[in-house]
């Protein structure tokens, strides 16, 4: 064993140790925050500042000129209504069968261990393993390109997120005033809707808010699954693949147009994130 | 499970005989009505998909080749004897293993520094996980406009901090596009890992701490001898879904990459990508993606079965 650390060796020790705290993660901050940065300050550029050495950190004369263009000439503000439709209907749809599930799977053991698996290996499904046969159902149902395909789609993507999260929800509610309830005359179905699903409550509004941030980035399943009419945000960003026009503060306002929203949100359930992150396998 | 007393028993007041009927047997099946909408979406666009595409596997499925023949084990020959087919999957494999390393360590370090409160740690905190909450496409975007050259800061900013000027082409060479992905993929996942850490370190009783300190044991021997240990289940929970999630590499690689320069940075997603919607022979595309399923589905059981365990007990 060590000989015990004198007061002083100990008091130097913490100062070393705070120091390399402050550096690890003020480095990180940085490395987070400059592309970010550069990202928000080049949507409001003028296009003369786009090539210059030294790059142009602190535009002289900001404009929203390319906010106008990304909106009205790269169909942006069409891509940010179905965005906000496609979104809010997914998430909607989601959240009300993930907690119907969750509620089931956690106060009846509906189908065991295997049913609430069979849920959770739908989330490390390979997207392209699934988009391919998908794409081609949805051309024969006529759901390709449409509102109702990408929704229906995302709801599917984001179920085991629902289903997990309301899952370990419920399993730590109390279960004694549904019981209660079930006592005093009430269905199944109104101990759910009348008791259990307004104590859930905050739990299915953090859940619907991880559903929506979800959605609202997601790019693959809307790649393929839309083309000219239901596309939404993030498709739009094909359109300045390689910087060939040079179309920089566009992109870049389109860029901040997406992040925005999704941080601000994400901001809001950060005390549930590592909820939201590991599926309600943990909690924070 | 307990079943408890049916609700045919009180009846609601006023109800009539039919409807009686109908809540009865809602009631009854009450616990399989409450999954059924969730799982009939799961099977129809899952379970019903995959089963239609195992038949699209054994037939020309082509939008340059009419008709449906069937092929017989052709279209999976066709992945199998592709050479990009192969490069793709090694590629999936060496950058996600590289990636899920890298954000381990940097989470865990930016964890273990996050883990003591102090004044602003909400603010820090939340700066630190905002690259989880923008769509992959902006990311991969983003570190386009970044790296770009000669203008972009990244190359300016490298050549202040050497002193002479540089001029890497970022996304058009080999190595230097793998560490780009790399950077990317980085940027955006490690405040993945430092959540799940955080959380896990945060959750180790104080008191192992307190009793080392006494014993007068060393910084790293308490990582080694108590952090890690404690932290063990977590890591396991942090890796797997990390790694599940990084062979699935491909918008970054779209925005970023575009697979270039060639095929150099083709990760298996993107190579069925290709097949599949830029040369439109599905068929192929489909074999290819039940291959990738099949391989990622050993790795997917033992892994999540393992985490399965970990939560039980």
């Amino acid at each position: 064993m060590k000989a015990r650390l004198t007061p002083w060796k100990l008091g130097t020790r913490r100062l070393r140790e705070g120091a390399v705290r402050i550096v690890i993660v003020g480095l990180f901050i940085m490395f987070v925050l400059v592309p970010l940065y550069w990202v928000i300050v080049t949507s409001i550029k003028p296009s003369k500042d786009y090539l210059t050495v030294p790059p142009v950190w602190f535009p002289a004369e900001p404009t929203l000129v390319h906010y106008t263009a990304a909106l009205f000439s790269y169909r942006g503000l069409q891509g940010l209504i179905n965005s906000l439709i496609i979104s809010s209907a997914a998430t909607l749809l989601s959240a009300v069968l993930g907690t119907m599930m969750a509620y089931s799977l956690a106060r009846f053991r509906t189908g065991g261990q295997h049913l609430a698996f069979w849920v959770l290996s739908q989330r490390f499904l390979p997207p392209v393993a699934i988009v391919l046969p998908i794409f081609l159902l949805f051309r024969g149902w006529g759901l390709y390109d449409t509102h109702i395909g990408l929704i229906l789609a995302y709801t599917f993507m984001t179920l085991p997120l629902s289903v997990w999260m309301m899952y370990a929800y419920f399993r730590q509610l109390p279960k004694s005033l549904e019981d209660a309830a079930l006592v005093d005359g009430l269905s199944h179905w109104q101990a759910f809707r009348l008791v259990a699903v307004p104590l859930a409550a905050p739990g299915i509004a953090a859940a619907a808010v991880f559903i929506f941030i979800s959605v609202w980035t997601e790019f693959f399943f809307a790649l393929i699954l839309t083309s000219r009419y239901a596309f939404t945000l993030p498709t739009i960003f094909r359109a300045f693949l390689g910087f060939q026009g040079a179309q920089y503060g566009e992109a870049c306002a389109l860029a901040t147009t997406s992040l925005v929203p999704s941080i601000v949100l994400g901001m809001l359930v950060q005390r549930h994130l590592v909820r939201g992150l590991t599926l309600g396998a943990l909690r924070g | 499970m307990v079943q408890l007393a049916p609700a045919d028993i009180l009846p609601p007041p006023g109800a009539g005989r039919s409807s009686r009927l109908v809540s009865a047997f809602a009631d009854r099946y009450f616990k399989w009505l409450m999954i059924a909408p969730a799982a009939i979406l799961i099977l129809a666009l899952s379970i019903y998909p995959l089963l239609f595409s195992l038949w699209v596997n054994f037939v020309n499925y082509d939008f340059q080749i009419p008709g449906h023949d069937f092929v017989g084990l052709q279209n999976f020959l066709q992945v199998i004897q592709d050479p990009l087919a192969s490069s793709a999957l090694v590629l999936t494999i060496l950058l996600s293993l590289t990636v899920v390393a890298i954000e381990f360590v940097l989470g865990l370090a930016l964890a273990l520094a996050m883990v003591r409160t102090f004044r602003g740690r909400g603010i820090v905190m939340s700066l630190l996980v905002m690259p989880l909450f923008i769509s992959p496409v902006i990311v991969g975007q983003s570190w386009a406009l970044f790296l770009q050259r000669p203008f972009g800061p990244a190359d300016y900013l490298l050549g202040q901090l050497v002193g002479h000027p540089v001029n890497i082409s970022w996304v058009g060479e080999v190595p230097w596009v793998y560490i780009a992905i790399v950077i990317a993929d980085v940027w955006q996942w490690t405040p993945f890992m430092f959540v799940i850490l955080l959380a896990g370190l945060a959750a180790i009783p104080q008191h192992l701490y307190e009793a080392a300190e006494l014993d007068g044991i060393g910084g790293l021997q308490t990582f080694v001898h108590i952090t890690l240990p404690q932290l063990a289940p977590i890591i396991t929970l942090a890796l797997t879904f990390r790694l599940l999630d990084a062979v699935k590499l491909f918008d970054i690689i779209f925005m970023l990459t575009g697979g270039g320069p060639g095929t150099a940075t083709y990760t298996a997603s993107f190579y069925l990508y290709q097949i599949g919607f830029q040369q439109f022979h599905l068929s192929i595309a489909t074999a290819g993606s039940w291959i990738f399923l099949i391989l990622l589905s050993v790795v997917i059981m033992v892994l999540v079965r393992r985490l399965l365990r970990v939560e039980a007990a």
